[in-house]
Parts: C-alpha cells; sequence; structure tokens
C-alpha cells in the first residue's frame, strides 16, 4: 500500500484555559490512504472541529506527529503552513465561505492568486472548474445571487481548482434542504471515483453513509463504534 | 501576489462601497488641496510681488533727501531739502553708474479738450525710462534735446492718457499744464501699481521745464540711479554715499541728510517675508492631512473588524499573513493616493481661482504636487499599517467562526 495522505499518529489537543485544561482530542491515530473517502462522524463536542483543524492545518497537535502526504507539519512555521495548505488541501466548509460580493468566477480563482498562478491562467482553470460541476452559466453570479446548492458547488469547484491531494470537507450538507444536500454528496462520490481523497466531517450517520469508511469520534476519542443515540 | 494583483483587489473593494471610499477619502483631499492651494497661493503672491518690484526698475537705487535736523528737532524722512541736480550729476560721473535720473514733482491741473485731471508733474531726464523701466506705446520719450532746451513737452502715463481721452492719434496735440500749453511726445506703456501708488498716473516733462515754470530751486525729489552690474549695487551704494557725504559736508560718522534704497534688498526682504509665511500655511493646512490620514486608520481599522470573515476565507486558501498585510496596506495606500491625486486637482483649480482673481495669474510648480503625493503615500503607509496587522494576525480558525 502506498504512503498514506493523512498520517495522524498520537496526536493530542489541549487547550489551555487559565487553570483548566480541556482535552479536546486524544491520542488520535488515524490514517487516510489515497483515493479514499473517509467520514468522521460525532455528536456536538466530540472533537471533530478540532480534528478538521488540526487535518487542515488550521491548527497543530499539543503533542504527536501530523504527517500531510508525507510532510511533517510540525516543523513548519505559519507562512509554511499557509502556502503548504493552499496546495494540498482543499476546504469545503458548512456555510460554504465564498468571498462576498465576489463573482463565482473570482471565488473559485482566488486560492491560485495565492500561489502566484497568472491572471489568465487563473479565470481559465475557475472557469473549467465551475463548468465542471455545471455552473457555466453562473460565473458572474455573486453568492448573493445562488441557492445554498449553488453556492456549495462553488465552493467544491473552488476546492477543485488547486488540484489538491485532500479533500476536506466540514458538514459540506448541513446548511442545505435536503434534495440540495442529496446533490451535493451525489458529486462527493463523484469525485471519490474519479480518484480523489476525501475526508469528511458530519454528525449525521446517513450523509455518513456516503463514504468507504467512518471514523467515530466521541469526547475527543478514536471509537470503534457509535455508541446508541 | 503582485502589487497589480493588489490595486486591483483595492479597486474593486473601493469600488463596491463608493460613498465609504469617498468619505475616507475627503479628509486627504483637503488636506492636499488646502497644501497645493496654499504654497501656490504664497508663491503666486511672492511672484508677483518680486515682478512688481522688479517692474519699478533694475539695479535701481534710490536716493532720497533724509531727515534733517534743526536745533533740537529732527523732522521726517524727506523734509530735508538737501538733494540738488548737482548731486544727480556728481553721481553720474561715478564709477559703474549706468543712468541717473533726478526728479523733481508737483500737482498740477491737466486739461485735454473739455477733459482735465489734477496729477503727479514729474521733472526728470531721458534717462528716467531705462531707469525706472518704463517703455514707450506711442509717440517717444523726452529727448535730451528737449530736456536740455526745457521745451515745454510731455509724456503721458496711460492712466493719465485715459483720462483724458487721449489714444495714438493724439501724438502731437496741446495739452494744457497749470494752465500753460505743453505738446504731447508720447504715451507710456501701462505697469501696474506698486502698493497704493499707481504708476501710470503721472506726466513726465523736462527737468528744466518743470523747474522754470512750477518748482523753483534747485532741490530734487528723488534720484533713480541704475547700476550696470548687479553685483556691483553694494559698492555703488558706499560710493554714492561718501561722494554726497563729501558734497554735503558730512563726516563719515556723521548722520546722512539724506537715505539710499537698495531695490534688491527690498526684494529679499519681501520674499523672505512671503516664503515663511508661505511655509507657515502649509504647515497649518498639513494638520488636516494628519487628521485625514487618521481618517483612514479608523476605516481600515472598522473595516478588518467588518471583514474579519473574508480574512479567515483568504488564510484558509492559502493567503499568508504577509498576503492580508499587503492586501489591507494597499487598500490603504490606494485610498490616500486617490484622495491626494482628487486633492492636487481641487488644490490647483482654487489656487488658478485665487490667482485669477488676485491678478498675479497662475503659477505652476510641478514639484507641490510631486510633494504633495509622496505625503499622502506617506499618510497611508503610516496609518494603514496598524490595521494591516490586525488583519494578517488574525487566527482563520477565529476568524472563520467570526459572525
Amino acid at each position: 500500500m502506498s504512503e498514506p495522505i493523512v498520517a495522524l499518529d498520537g496526536v493530542w489537543r489541549v487547550y489551555d484555559m487559565g487553570r483548566l485544561q480541556v482535552v479536546a482530542l486524544r491520542d488520535i491515530d488515524l490514517r487516510v490512504a489515497p483515493g479514499e473517502f473517509v467520514a468522521v462522524v460525532g455528536p456536538s463536542g466530540s472533537g471533530k472541529s478540532t480534528l478538521m483543524h488540526i487535518v487542515g492545518c488550521l491548527d497543530r497537535p499539543t503533542s504527536g506527529e501530523y504527517r500531510l502526504a508525507s510532510t511533517p507539519v510540525g516543523t513548519l512555521d505559519d507562512d509554511g503552513l499557509a502556502r503548504f495548505r493552499s496546495r494540498t488541501i482543499g476546504f469545503v466548509f458548512q456555510s460554504y465561505n465564498l468571498l462576498a460580493r465576489t463573482t463565482a468566477l473570482d471565488n473559485v480563482a482566488a486560492p491560485l492568486l495565492y500561489q502566484g498562478v497568472s491572471r489568465r491562467e487563473r479565470l481559465a482553470r475557475a472557469r473549467a472548474s465551475l463548468e465542471r460541476l455545471g455552473l457555466g452559466d453562473r460565473l458572474d453570479h455573486t453568492p448573493a445571487e445562488l441557492s445554498g446548492g449553488q453556492q456549495q458547488r462553488v465552493a467544491i469547484a473552488r476546492a477543485l481548482v488547486t488540484d489538491p491531494a485532500l479533500i476536506l470537507a466540514d458538514e459540506p450538507t448541513g446548511n442545505l434542504a435536503s434534495d440540495q444536500g442529496a446533490e451535493v454528496l451525489a458529486l462527493f462520490k463523484e469525485l471519490h471515483q474519479a480518484g480523489r481523497t476525501i475526508v469528511l466531517i458530519t454528525h449525521d450517520h446517513d450523509v455518513a453513509a456516503a463514504a468507504d469508511r467512518q471514523v467515530h469520534l466521541r469526547d475527543g476519542g478514536i471509537v470503534d463504534r457509535p455508541l446508541a443515540a | 501576489m503582485s502589487v497589480v494583483e493588489l490595486v486591483r483587489l483595492a479597486l474593486s473593494r473601493i469600488g463596491s462601497s463608493r460613498l465609504r471610499a469617498a468619505l475616507t477619502m475627503l479628509g486627504v483631499i483637503i488636506g492636499v488641496a488646502s497644501v497645493v492651494a496654499l504654497v501656490a497661493v504664497g508663491q503666486g503672491a511672492t511672484s508677483g510681488i518680486t515682478a512688481r518690484l522688479e517692474g519699478l526698475g533694475t539695479n535701481l537705487l534710490t536716493v532720497t533727501p533724509g531727515s534733517s535736523t534743526e536745533g533740537f528737532t529732527r523732522r521726517a524722512a524727506g523734509s530735508a531739502t538737501t538733494l540738488t541736480v548737482d548731486d544727480a550729476k556728481a553721481i553720474s560721473a561715478l564709477d559703474g553708474i549706468a543712468a541717473v535720473e533726478p526728479e523733481i514733482s508737483t500737482q498740477q491741473l491737466v486739461q485735454a479738450g473739455t477733459l482735465n485731471t489734477t496729477t503727479n508733474i514729474v521733472g526728470t531726464t531721458a534717462d528716467f525710462m531705462p531707469v525706472r523701466a518704463y517703455t514707450i506705446w506711442q509717440g517717444s520719450f523726452l529727448t535730451d534735446a528737449s530736456v536740455n532746451a526745457g521745451l515745454r513737452v510731455a509724456v503721458l502715463g496711460s492712466t493719465t492718457a485715459d483720462d483724458l481721452g487721449l489714444d495714438a492719434s493724439s501724438i502731437g496735440s496741446q495739452i494744457s499744464i497749470g494752465g500753460l500749453p505743453f505738446q504731447v511726445a508720447g504715451i507710456l506703456q501701462a505697469k501696474g501699481s506698486a502698493g497704493p501708488f499707481s504708476q501710470d498716473d503721472q506726466v513726465l516733462i523736462p527737468l528744466a521745464t518743470a523747474q522754470h515754470y512750477f518748482v523753483q530751486g534747485e532741490s530734487v525729489r528723488s534720484i533713480g540711479v541704475s547700476v550696470a552690474d548687479a553685483d556691483q549695487m553694494d559698492l555703488a551704494k558706499a560710493e554714492i554715499q561718501s561722494a554726497l557725504e563729501q558734497r554735503h559736508g558730512i563726516a563719515a560718522d556723521g548722520t546722512d541728510d539724506f537715505t539710499i534704497q537698495d531695490q534688491a534688498q527690498l526684494l529679499s526682504t519681501v520674499s523672505a517675508v512671503t516664503t515663511t509665511l508661505t511655509i507657515l500655511l502649509a504647515g497649518i493646512a498639513s494638520i488636516s492631512l494628519v487628521v485625514g490620514g487618521i481618517g483612514i486608520m479608523n476605516i481600515m481599522l472598522v473595516s478588518v473588524r467588518e471583514r474579519t470573515r473574508e480574512i479567515g476565507i483568504r488564510k484558509a486558501i492559502g493567503a499568508r499573513g504577509r498576503d492580508v498585510m499587503a492586501q489591507f496596506l494597499i487598500e490603504a495606500l490606494t485610498l490616500s493616493l486617490l484622495g491626494g491625486l482628487v486633492g492636487i486637482v481641487v488644490g490647483v483649480a482654487v489656487s488658478a481661482l485665487i490667482g485669477a482673481l488676485a491678478g498675479w495669474g497662475f503659477v505652476f510648480n510641478p514639484i507641490t504636487p510631486f510633494v504633495a503625493i509622496v505625503f499622502s503615500l506617506a499618510v497611508g503607509v503610516i496609518f494603514g499599517v496598524w490595521p494591516a496587522r490586525q488583519a494578517a494576525r488574525l487566527d482563520p480558525i477565529v476568524a472563520l467562526r467570526y459572525e
């Protein structure tokens, strides 16, 4: 088996709140192989978001080692982390997180801006990415002019435009009506079939069922199977 | 990220909130406009005054009778009648003197046809024109021949000629001065006023004629001296002083009964005063530039708050701290630069208007807008750095969660 994309070994994340120490993640071991579609499932407060921040290189482990695409993330400084993040990870957020008052095309092109890609190439790649997601006729629409499902597809187009090693999705269907949510979920399955590596974080077992493999999180640790609700 | 990309980003941001951008820039606009306008007005005033003083005559020294002392009473300057035509002749014999013209003057009624005016009648010589820097408009000036012969000929200032209804066709016609007939020899080119005194309202007649009919005696009102070389002014002044002291029997350490005025000295005093005033005014105006800068800082700080989420998104998709910092800094710079450019246009327009109203014309100094641009950029940097650092330091996780 080839080198995993995501490799967490004994990762802890402890928040120091003055006298109180809050353990958000305890001793996490997690591996995601290339081409795998993994769902991280857990109720709120289980440490999902913290795990997503660490996997997404937005935060660093308190202890333990995290290797993303064979790079030990702990050795990078903030700027190095930002650069590495922009090349390696495509984010899809629950609340889409598109730039307001900015067209779909410019939103999708934005990550390439920080990679120093020329404007002409940026726009060409952003257009191609949007067209692949069936948004070829919405290039000049701002987020306010798009439905929730369309906004999330723009966000997915943005995540894909850099051709990242890992797609990291945080409750991507959480803000969507069920039919639009199903569409987005179908899109993730398509991406998976096209060979993308996806980590999807959710509290919804039905959503998690779309993945190959489910990792259950409870009280900051990985458990074998979910406790009965 | 290239500066071009950042400027494009800043312009689209400014374009999407035009009213706010305009209000933010207003401080810088007012600051730059007032600095530009005040400096231009100061320079315009200086050059206007300088031009007028130069118009009085080049390399000009003016000798006037000074204060006289009788008994224990010291009289006011000009009260003495100690300066004579012979003094003027003695001065013209000195080295380095180009021309000398003694003047005597009197007020007389001047009539031409049915029109009349009471004005200054100046008795002088042919050298009056070069020394006082006049040019002739019509006819000819007094000649040495007419001066020596004491003819009744007159050259009119342009204002006087207008008052009497005389024009180019009047050369050679008869006018009456103090009841005596005179022939119009010429009319001078208009020169404008120097201070409260019009230089164009006077009638020039030969010195001897004036002495014969109007002002008896040898004393003169003033002697105008044109020095050949501008660098020799001080030397000429000293020579004239010692020559006159000798003629008047005054010891070198005694009190002179005459005064020698130096045109250049007056000029440098005036320009020093106006320069100081200009700097003072520009200094006051630049306070509003600082206030404008604080306005930019204020709006940028608010903007960082409002756009916390945007900053979080940008960081999540790969912006480094310095990218965010550069974005906000360029935005502040763009605001201040646009404000500066508008301010220059407004300032130039205002100074052109003031110049036109004050009559010294429009003086455009290309250095002023250049300095104004540098200043407004400095304002952008100084007041933009802090908000930009605030933005750059935001933690992406916190920023993304911010509602």
